[in-house]
């Protein structure tokens, strides 16, 4: 559930659910609208969260992540530019 | 057999909860019941919010959970602005909240909400206890998540049923996390990349964080700094971590920071950053942050890192570990020093303080406080002007020993915080410093102060106005102080004394001597050193403000030393 708090405190639509059954569980799908910063602010929080145990992404443009440290969405490149402007 | 209730109260002993604080109702009452003779020993505040507070002023002080209980529905959203502000300032808390009988939840029952809901996006971790089976392995579970990593505020709700209901308890159990492959700790070799960057810098700061605090280093943290030998200041959570006296050492930074620690953030070109998480306090606009800096970051909690700007270098993991593997390294190691820098930035040029300040009778007044306490005394500050004059003016060594809101900002914080600390802390001199109008937002709680014989010495800063939102109005709103007026405050040394404290009021002319005298000196002594609580209201100008000011949204170098002149 808290999954999307980090969709929530950003005010982001999901426009759509799916629900199938998936073993004895069910496996829910979420589409959720996002631009590629917010992608890697909700990587941030999603594995933050205390009891995720894994976070990952099939999202081609995001940068990967093979560290402890999660992908922040934006290049250094692209934020040092932002922050210097 | 046991009932819910006594098994929720042998799973807290076994937690090595022996001190809980709460408001009773109906949901929770079959675990009030099972109080006596649990070895768990209950503070009944005087609101939930009290209560949650003092939880977070126990956990503050000792570093432990704090635990908090309240029935359901308005005892549990009475719990709320507590939870939000152990998430903001990583305080471990749990909170145990009775809930509407199981077979009625989602009917709208009588006193129910959606606790669980309410609070998720608040808490680290929460849980509505599905059944009676389950109750030893959730409270494992809430206990594991508040106190580890970055520590954080649990919900642990539980239907009134369960807490009736009686089953064979075969006794506490523990909790171990599922592995995540990306829990790595830092990677190696981040010295010889903190080397190098040393090595091309000329203006490198340190940066001081609550999560140098929480981690417990600070030891290790001071014999590396003073093997850094560079400027280092502190947010409003790091007061305390470095010694005062360090040369090096440049006081608070941000919204109302020094000049000095200000300037040589906005200087820097290496910014070393330990358990800070850059919030916009400290920032101010984050576009001009640090403008020139390459920044390392040590950090618990990797979604903390880059918020603001991306940093060059993360080291996640807990300070614990990775600052003295830092400085075991380092010391391997030839390292720069920066004497003309340190010569510019830590330069009596770049005063502490704004001269006016000095000239402030509430400031001296605070200085002839902080002065005369005890060492190892706890200072907790509410929040608004008095908390930032506070802050600037806290010179102790100690690292749990400034308490204040400081994320959240929740007024009505420090007297109920203070029952937990003086609770924690019995032989330890607990000061607690508010504002006029803070105080009226958990004055009931003088009602816990004087049941327990806490000795309490309370301050209140009593300048008739929502000072902090007053100075706003006036700086940036045209003095237009739209519903900040307080001058029709309740007498309060009256309100103590009819809540059986003895009180006594002081005018800030006193102030205006320096030093003060003997007769005013004597008055503070007493003050502090009576066994028993005390509040003292301080008068102050109600047009005074706090300086240096950032003012939101400019950089830091953008500091407001003084007042424009009127037109």
């Amino acid at each position: 559930m808290r999954i999307l708090n980090a969709a929530s405190r950003r005010g982001l639509d999901l426009h759509y659910v799916n629900a199938e059954a998936a073993e004895h569980d069910h496996q829910a799908t979420l589409v959720l609208e996002v631009n590629q910063k917010q992608v890697g602010q909700l990587f941030r929080e999603w594995y933050a969260i205390a009891d995720v145990i894994h976070v990952a992404s099939g999202a081609a443009q995001t940068v990967p992540w093979s560290s402890p440290h999660p992908p922040s969405g934006v290049t250094m490149e692209e934020a040092r530019a932002t922050a210097r402007a | 057999m046991l009932k819910g209730a006594d098994i929720v109260l042998q799973c807290l002993r076994a937690e090595g909860v022996d001190l809980v604080f709460g408001y009773p109702g109906g949901a929770i009452m079959p675990l009030y019941d099972a109080l006596d003779g649990s070895g768990v020993r209950h503070i009944l505040t005087r609101h939930e919010q009290g209560a949650v507070f003092a939880a977070e002023g126990y956990a503050r002080v000792t570093g432990k959970v704090g635990v908090a209980m309240a029935t359901s529905g308005p005892g549990a959203t009475n719990l709320v602005t507590g939870i939000a502000d152990a998430k903001m300032d990583s305080v471990p808390l749990v909170c145990i909240t009775g809930q509407a009988r199981s077979a009625l939840i989602g009917t709208d029952a009588f006193q129910e909400t959606d606790v669980f809901g309410v609070t998720l996006s608040l808490t680290k971790w929460s849980r509505l206890v599905r059944t009676l089976d389950e109750i030893p392995a959730v409270i494992a579970e809430g206990f594991y998540w508040a106190r580890s990593g970055r520590p954080g505020p649990v919900v642990i709700d539980i239907p009134t049923d369960m807490l009736k209901a009686k089953k064979e308890f075969s006794g506490p159990v523990k909790f171990t996390p599922h592995a995540r492959p990306a829990d790595a700790k830092a990677e190696g070799g981040f010295t010889d990349t903190i080397v190098a960057l040393l090595r091309q810098s000329s203006k490198p700061v340190a940066l001081i964080g609550a999560g140098a605090k929480i981690s417990g280093a600070i030891p290790e943290l001071r014999r590396l700094l003073d093997l850094l030998n560079v400027p280092t200041f502190a947010t409003v959570h790091g007061l305390g971590a470095v010694p005062q006296q360090a040369p090096y050492y440049l006081g608070m930074v941000g919204m109302h920071g020094t000049r000095a620690a200000n300037m040589a953030l906005h200087e820097t070109d290496l910014l070393l950053v330990f358990g800070a998480r850059l919030d916009d306090r400290v920032t101010g606009d984050p576009t001009r942050f640090a403008p020139h800096a390459k920044i390392v970051h040590f950090e618990i909690d990797p979604s903390q890192l880059d918020r603001v700007r991306p940093c060059n270098l993360p080291v996640i993991g807990n300070l614990a570990d990775t600052i003295p593997a830092f400085d075991a390294e380092l010391r391997r190691h030839s390292l720069p020093d920066f004497p003309e820098w340190r010569a510019v930035a830590c330069g009596p040029e770049r005063a502490e303080l704004d001269p006016r300040g000095l000239a402030q009778p509430t400031i001296r007044f605070l200085d002839e406080l902080f002065g005369r306490l005890p060492e190892d005394s706890v200072i907790l500050a509410d929040v608004g002007q008095h908390q930032m004059w506070s802050a600037q003016r806290y010179h102790s060594d100690s690292p749990r020993g400034f308490i204040t809101s400081g994320g959240l900002g929740a007024m009505g914080f420090a007297l109920p915080a203070a029952v937990g600390v003086q609770l924690a802390k019995p032989n330890t001199c607990v000061l607690c410093v508010s504002g006029d109008g803070g105080f009226q937002m958990n004055i009931q709680e003088l009602a816990t102060v004087h049941r327990l014989g806490l000795p309490i010495k309370m301050v209140i800063i009593d300048n008739k106005y929502l000072g902090m939102v007053r100075q706003w109005q006036q700086l940036f709103y045209e003095r237009n102080y739209a519903e900040t007026d307080l001058s029709d405050n309740p007498d309060f040394v009256n309100i103590a004394q009819a809540y059986k404290i003895h009180s006594f009021r002081m005018k800030e002319d006193v102030m205006r001597e320096f030093p003060v005298s003997q007769e005013t000196g004597d008055q503070i002594d007493r003050f502090l050193h009576s066994p028993d609580p005390e509040l003292l209201v301080f008068d102050c100008a109600p047009e005074a403000n706090v300086f240096p000011m950032v003012p939101a949204g400019a950089a830091l170098s953008e500091m407001l030393l003084e007042e424009e002149p009127t037109q």
